[in-house]
């Protein structure tokens, strides 16, 4: 095999190389946007759960309450039980879990979004460790609170300050910037856990729609093998029952609806028709060059090369135009996929992932998460474009071999 | 005949039920400048193709610098004619991407040889055939007689034992064409190349050692 002739028959017959070459090339292109499109809706539908460290979040919807006075339940989110909770963290592919126990508190013609956070777990809004703005996070047990910094602010409320929930006072240890958590884990006050379980114990509201016990949650975070994660969700429907709401990135897919499974399902279809044409492109001009170089072939068979000389040297330039194509796809699906990440995704979120009392500003409107839309090219996605753009050369030089060996030595001589 | 280079015996060669060449026997001896003339269709270049192994007879022996090559593989016969044939072509056969010294160095490109010694060569036969200036032309850049010159210099680089010449003239004008063979003379007489060279121009010819004439796919006197 000689470089500088693979090079010079590349470029010097361009013509009949530059179709298949971009044909190649806008298949390799097709193909690596649509993966890379696929991979940034399956990152984003992460983002609101990666918010909060969590690969799954449960809950359980449960009866509205007859009375909107004291503690209640949001309709999306009633008890889980202690050995439900331990039952699920046991489970195969789970690695680890976290709670909460969120609760709307009416108390003097005043609400409050009161939510219960174990303050040694950093999972769910254990997260909001990080975003503290003023004090401190909770830490072990007792009466202190959290307080959302905007709900602070409407509410004047500062480090120091005492906040009153069902006539318990609870010094206020430091304000946190909610907008940072996930919808799930906003609340106005943020109280140790087992403060709030033992807000929900008493409370006649809690107990008539769903008996509640110390230790128990309505809300679980879980973080798994990112493999086990489907098989896990329809576990855990079939554990908790079926008014358990399980949501995992899948379903935040299924949120994102048309427009992901069009890049989705259409992806491997696309790919395969535009790689079969593609295919057949490079094969049409290999194996045309071949017959148009018949007379080439002959005189080099003349001049003492072997068949598996002159298939070498075919196949190196099949593989140089492939791979050439491969690159090109490349940089073409590079320009796209940058102009496809300053695009905004809005995902959707469920009501019951942001249960917000409806009677409150904005409480009925739906919620979405925002995101850029995470586009990018990833090295292993590049690697297995261009092995493929070799692969392709390769097999039309292969299928190309026969027809080499059938031209004889003696073909230059029909030409003279 | 022992001590031929070539030796045919009885060859014929059929194309369907056209019998092109008719028991042909033959045989040439080291050194020698034969000429083989004949009109056209008397099937001389289908008798160039055999005895240089690039077509394979309908029967008959070919020894060839020693070798059988009616029993020889098409890839035994490719090294073999890598490493003792020499062809020249009425058209040049040029490969039309590579520079003249690559087409020259087309033959020594699968030997396993350093890229310096190829040029070297290559550079070598281009200035006996006062082609230096033209080192790195394309072939579309050269004259006809710049080509076969080239082709020449293609035909020696593998110091071939035998030349076959298939009308290397034909595609000249009568002067450059005569220059041609005085280059082709010049090996022969110098380095006692043997040519054997097929041509129906009878000028030509008489630069050979020995004539041969063939008729309707048969020799004759």
């Amino acid at each position: 095999m000689r470089f500088s002739y693979v090079w010079r028959e590349l470029t010097l017959r361009r013509r009949r190389h530059l179709t298949a070459t971009l044909g190649l090339a806008v298949g390799i292109a097709l193909l690596i946007i649509l993966q890379a499109l696929a991979g940034a809706y399956q990152q984003a539908a992460r983002a609101p759960l990666a918010e909060i460290g969590a690969d799954i979040t449960i809950q359980r919807s449960g009866d509205v309450p007859q009375n909107l006075q004291g503690a209640v339940f949001p309709c999306s989110a009633v008890t889980i039980r202690k050995h439900e909770v331990e039952q699920i963290s046991r489970m195969s592919g789970v690695r680890t879990t976290g709670q909460a126990l969120l609760l709307w508190v009416f108390d003097q013609e005043q609400f409050t979004m009161v939510m219960g956070v174990d303050p040694d777990n950093a999972l769910g809004p254990g997260k909001l460790r990080n975003f503290v703005l003023k004090g401190r996070f909770l830490e072990g047990e007792g009466g202190q609170a959290l307080v959302e910094s905007t709900y602070a602010k409407e509410k004047q409320i500062e480090v120091g300050d005492t906040v009153t929930i069902l006539d318990s006072p609870y010094p206020v240890v430091g304000l946190v910037d909610g907008s940072r958590a996930s919808k799930i884990a906003l609340a106005n006050v943020y109280l140790p856990l087992s403060e709030a379980q033992a807000l929900a114990v008493a409370s006649p509201q809690v107990q008539g729609v769903s008996p509640f016990t110390m230790g128990d949650v309505n809300l679980v975070f879980m973080v798994a093998d990112q493999a086990a994660i489907p098989s896990l969700a329809v576990a855990l429907k079939t554990a908790l029952g079926d008014k358990t709401s399980v949501a995992t990135p899948a379903s935040f897919l299924r949120q994102l609806g048309n427009l992901f499974a069009l890049s989705d399902k259409f992806a491997s279809a696309t790919f395969g028709i535009v790689m079969v044409v593609a295919f057949l492109m490079v094969f049409k001009t290999i194996a045309g060059g071949i017959q148009e170089r018949a007379r080439e072939i002959g005189v080099l068979k003349c001049l003492g090369w072997t068949n598996a000389n002159i298939n070498a040297q075919l196949l190196a330039e099949s593989l140089v135009l492939c791979l050439l194509a491969g690159i090109v796809g490349v940089g073409f699906a590079g320009l796209v996929c940058y102009g496809l990440s300053f695009q905004e995704l809005h995902i959707p979120i469920p009501w019951e992932m942001s249960p917000t009392p409806h009677f409150l500003p904005g409480g009925g409107e739906p919620v979405f998460k925002t995101v850029r839309l995470p586009v990018q090219l990833s090295w292993p996605l590049i690697g297995l474009a261009l092995i493929l753009s070799l692969t392709v050369g390769g097999l039309t030089s292969g299928l190309c071999i026969g027809r080499i060996t059938r031209i004889k030595p003696s073909e230059v001589l029909r030409h003279e | 005949m022992n001590d031929s280079i070539l030796a045919a015996s009885d060859i014929r060669k059929t194309f369907g039920d056209i019998e092109v060449v008719k028991g042909v026997t033959v045989a040439l001896q080291p050194g020698e400048f034969v000429c083989l003339v004949g009109r056209s269709g008397s099937g001389k270049t289908t008798l160039m193709a055999l005895l240089s192994g690039l077509e394979r007879p309908t029967s008959g022996q070919i020894s060839l610098c020693g070798k059988d090559i009616v029993a020889s593989s098409e890839d035994e016969l490719a090294l073999f004619r890598r490493a003792n044939i020499g062809f020249i072509f009425q058209s040049f056969q040029l490969i039309p991407t590579l520079t003249a010294w690559e087409n020259v160095a087309v033959p020594l490109f699968p030997e396993k040889m350093a890229e310096e010694e190829r040029r070297a060569r290559a550079t070598s036969l281009l200035q006996q055939m006062q082609m230096e200036h033209r080192l790195d032309h394309l072939p579309g850049t050269l004259s006809g007689g710049e080509k076969q010159r080239v082709a020449i210099a293609r035909a020696l680089i593998n110091h071939p034992k035998i030349i076959f010449a298939d009308e290397p003239t034909g595609n000249l004008d009568s002067q450059t064409g005569q220059a041609i063979i005085e280059i082709l003379t010049t090996l022969h007489k110098q380095q006692g190349l043997t040519i054997l060279m097929v041509t129906h121009d009878l000028e030509l010819s008489k630069s050979a050692d020995r004539l041969l004439r063939m008729q309707d796919g048969a020799l004759v006197p």
